[in-house]
């Protein structure tokens, strides 16, 4: 089934590259947080791959608050708040 | 020029720029300059660019096994607490690397997913392999002082790359990779600069200084071998796991 997704976005203002965001992507294989190729080397979040709202786990593990913000909005995802903690807005791990 | 007062001063001084330039004279010419002509040539398909970033992405992200190694060798207040500092940046550049050439597999649909990078034969780690005889030996001077070990690296391996990254930064064809690789210049040129700031402030004595010449000159050796095999996987002139015949004597 389809899900509707939001796009968001990092905030590298408020972003302290720690890298977990990418790390836990990667853990349950939806790659979507990627390092840009210029040689600042940001984070990225790739919006044809991110799940959001359906996936919240980049925001349940980023410890700076602020750095992680829906695109049209710009409202702060970190810390997460109440409403992406529902039980039905966790992801599967997708199958390798 | 190192002035006469200067080399008193700073005996790490002219070992510095010996060991770079031993290393730049490597770096003239590389393994890797075949690749790159080739891909002027267009002989680099999607395969074959694969194949590439498989094996670059392999051999940087056994990195960390070498560098875990390292830092548990890293004793308190041995060195300058900046020693330990930069020896974390490096860490955390070489992992950007590492992260930059899967994000591209993953990116260009070469592996669905990460966990199936690790087992394609493009990516696999072969313990039999000049790749994984570079990292072994690296991580073998764990037994090494941190100034030994990173005259080695810094001054010796991460010199001849930055020569090729910056050629591939500059001359490959496919500009997405062509601005991964140029990404990476300022970094590893980073590298390199630190290793002559902890080789000029760290190394003094004969004896640091002799090993940081034995050592220096294995890791050259075994980093051009691994840049070979890296080459022949790429270009079909070998298995892609880069298998070594050992003779039995």
């Amino acid at each position: 089934m389809a899900v509707a997704t939001l796009p968001i976005r990092i905030d590298h203002a408020a972003c302290t590259e720690c890298r977990m965001c990418y790390v836990v992507c990667r853990e349950i294989d939806l790659n979507a947080v990627t390092i840009a190729p210029d040689p600042l080397h940001r984070f990225e979040i790739d919006t044809g791959r991110c799940l959001y709202p359906g996936c919240t786990v980049c925001l349940m593990y980023c410890p700076a608050p602020g750095s992680i913000v829906e695109a049209a909005s710009g409202r702060s995802l970190v810390p997460p708040p109440p409403e992406v903690w529902t039980a039905e807005r966790r992801v599967a791990r997708r199958a390798s | 020029m190192i002035g006469a007062r200067e080399r008193e001063r700073e005996p790490g001084a002219t070992l510095a720029a010996e060991l770079r330039a031993l290393a730049e004279a490597d770096a003239r010419r590389t393994p890797m300059d075949a690749l790159l002509e080739a891909a002027g040539r267009g002989e680099l398909d999607e395969d074959r660019c694969f194949r590439l970033l498989g094996r670059l992405w392999t051999l940087k992200r056994t990195m960390y096994y070498v560098y875990g190694g390292w830092a548990m060798g890293l004793n308190v207040n041995e060195f300058p607490p900046s020693v330990a500092y930069l020896f974390g940046k490096q860490i955390y550049d070489d992992s950007t690397h590492e992260m930059q050439y899967v994000d591209e597999i993953l990116r260009r649909g070469w592996a669905p997913t990460q966990r199936a990078a690790f087992r394609h034969p493009y990516c696999a780690f072969t313990p039999a392999t000049r790749l994984a005889y570079f990292v072994f030996a690296l991580r073998a001077l764990t037994n090494y002082r941190q100034n030994i070990r990173i005259a080695a690296l810094n001054l010796g391996a991460k010199v001849i790359e930055l020569a090729w990254l910056e050629r591939f930064g500059r001359d490959f064809p496919d500009a997405r990779l062509r601005a991964i690789f140029a990404g990476q210049v300022p970094e590893t040129r980073s590298h390199v600069l630190m290793g002559r700031l902890i080789v000029e402030r760290c190394v003094a004595s004969a004896i640091d200084a002799g090993l940081c010449r034995i050592d220096h000159g294995v890791v050259r050796q075994n980093y051009l071998f691994a840049l070979d095999e890296i080459a022949a996987a790429v270009l079909g002139l070998a298995a892609p796991a880069g298998e070594v015949v050992i003779p039995k004597d």
